[in-house]
């Protein structure tokens, strides 16, 4: 079996254990808390054989728009043969789903407010907040990041000692850039991590401890997720050393070999990651949602899917329209040097 | 430790924030040493403005309450680093004496209001 037809294997895999498992979980999504609820909204007895059905099929047809977008990219790769250009496709579509995912959930609960139950759709006046201070290193597990760091040390300077023993023999690009490209990616991590630690909000007075409990459990799963990639990765730059030192036919081998234990690796993972997510699942529902005040008027205050509040410290804002991401924020800031950085790294990596 | 805001209170949340901190420490929940979260944090977690935390938090920091300690935030203060005049505790107290006398409320009624609120703020350091 050729490293194509693994990459092609590799894709669909991914295909139906992310994107058809992500479908159908997102199409149940709105009914998940029963018939008299749209998805944090309660609704009247009668919305869903009245306005609700037609607010939900296009939710749904929303949602599979991605799927609409995704297929002739991919089919066009496999056609043309670009097939390592699927790897950017996986990546691009990941983001592109959750963004719309997102924006598509906040638009359908905006259509579902007409019908909800009034008493309902009232913000509760007393919030809960705690004051307990929050810190990524708070959620590092210590033992998982010296080991993350060590190995990362070891090869960097393996790397370096085996460029320099012959650099005219060595492209600088090969032994370093595939490296750098985990090193970001790894970078990439953390700041997801860092969004996810900061990530809070106050929790109504009734229930609170549910609320409490159903935002932690998420958190923590998120953090989970971010931390098995980061090891992942540090996995895949520790066998980097390997694959140069072996010899073409070896390395043929070697890279099938580790194709497979990648996919096996995936399958496990994947497996592992819808047994947590339907535990969160259990105890988010155990939560029952209502409307928080907006203390800042922040609908009045953003139109436009990104705006600049110097004075609102969150990184993301509830506008009219739907969800703004605040450029004044540090997180936002950081997030805008992290992707010029990763468009000079891969500009510097094909050049 | 949480701290509860009420949007049909008439107190500016500034206010409620700071009213909140002190009770906490009052009742013994924030012991002093305790770090409490920078401003830009609670604020952004009660999705406020920033001048909203600041001015509870300097509110704090010249009652005593809180010190600042530069690059590692703010912490609850000793104690003996709040000590006041008497005049300045007791002018709190005589106001809200003044409301519930106004209030008609009889005297015996009154010690008992402030024998249990007593026993509410100071539940923790019993």
């Amino acid at each position: 079996m050729s490293e194509t037809q693994f990459v092609v294997i590799f894709y669909l895999f991914l295909w139906s254990a992310s994107r058809i498992r992500g479908c159908f979980r997102r199409w149940r999504q709105p009914l998940l808390r029963g018939p008299e609820w749209f998805f944090s909204v309660r609704v009247q007895p009668d919305f869903y054989s009245g306005p609700g059905r037609k607010i939900l099929h296009h939710y749904r047809i929303r949602m599979l728009m991605t799927v609409a977008v995704e297929i002739p990219i991919a089919t066009a790769i496999f056609i043309t043969g670009h097939l390592m250009y699927l790897a950017g496709l996986v990546v691009g579509m990941g983001v592109l789903v959750h963004i719309n995912h997102a924006f598509n959930v906040d638009r359908a609960e905006r259509q579902a407010r007409k019908f909800a139950v009034p008493e309902a759709e009232q913000p509760v006046a007393l919030v809960n907040l705690s004051l307990k201070t929050r810190r990524l290193s708070d959620y590092s597990n210590r033992q998982v990041e010296r080991v993350i760091v060590f190995s990362t040390i070891l090869v960097v300077a393996w790397l370096i000692r085996y460029y320099m023993a012959a650099p005219e023999h060595h492209d600088l690009r090969l032994v370093f850039g595939f490296p750098a490209f985990l090193l970001y990616a790894q970078a990439g991590l953390l700041l997801i991590k860092y969004m996810v630690v900061a990530w809070r909000s106050p929790v109504p007075q009734v229930q609170a401890e549910e609320h409490m409990e159903a935002r932690e459990e998420a958190r923590k799963l998120y953090l989970k997720c971010c931390d098995v990639c980061r090891v992942l990765y540090a996995g895949i730059l520790v066998l980097w050393p390997i694959m140069l030192k072996s010899s073409p036919a070896n390395r043929d081998r070697f890279s099938k070999m580790y194709l497979i234990a990648l996919l096996v690796i995936g399958v496990a993972l994947a497996i592992w990651q819808e047994i947590k997510r339907r535990q969160v699942l259990a105890v988010a529902l155990r939560a029952r949602p209502v409307k928080l005040p907006d203390l800042m008027a922040q609908s009045g205050a953003v139109r436009w899917p990104l705006c600049y509040q110097p004075s609102a410290p969150m990184l993301v804002l509830k506008g009219a329209r739907g969800y703004s991401v605040n450029l004044a924020n540090t997180l936002a800031q950081l997030t805008v040097a992290y992707l010029v950085g990763f468009g000079l790294l891969m500009v510097v990596l094909r050049t | 430790m949480l701290l509860t805001i009420d949007t049909r209170d008439p107190r500016p949340i500034y206010q409620q924030v700071a009213d909140g901190i002190k009770e906490l420490i009052a009742q013994g929940e924030l012991k002093a040493g305790t770090p409490l979260p920078p401003v830009r944090q609670l604020a952004a977690d009660l999705g406020v403005n920033l001048n909203t935390i600041a001015t509870a938090y300097r509110e704090l920091q010249k009652d005593g309450l809180l010190s600042v300690k530069h690059g590692s935030g703010s912490v609850v203060a000793s104690r003996t680093a709040a000590e006041r005049s008497e005049g300045e505790l007791l002018r709190p107290l005589r106001t809200a004496l003044t409301q519930l006398v106004l209030a008609g409320l009889p005297s015996n009624e009154i010690l008992d209001i402030v024998a249990r609120e007593l026993r509410t703020v100071t539940k923790g350091n019993e």
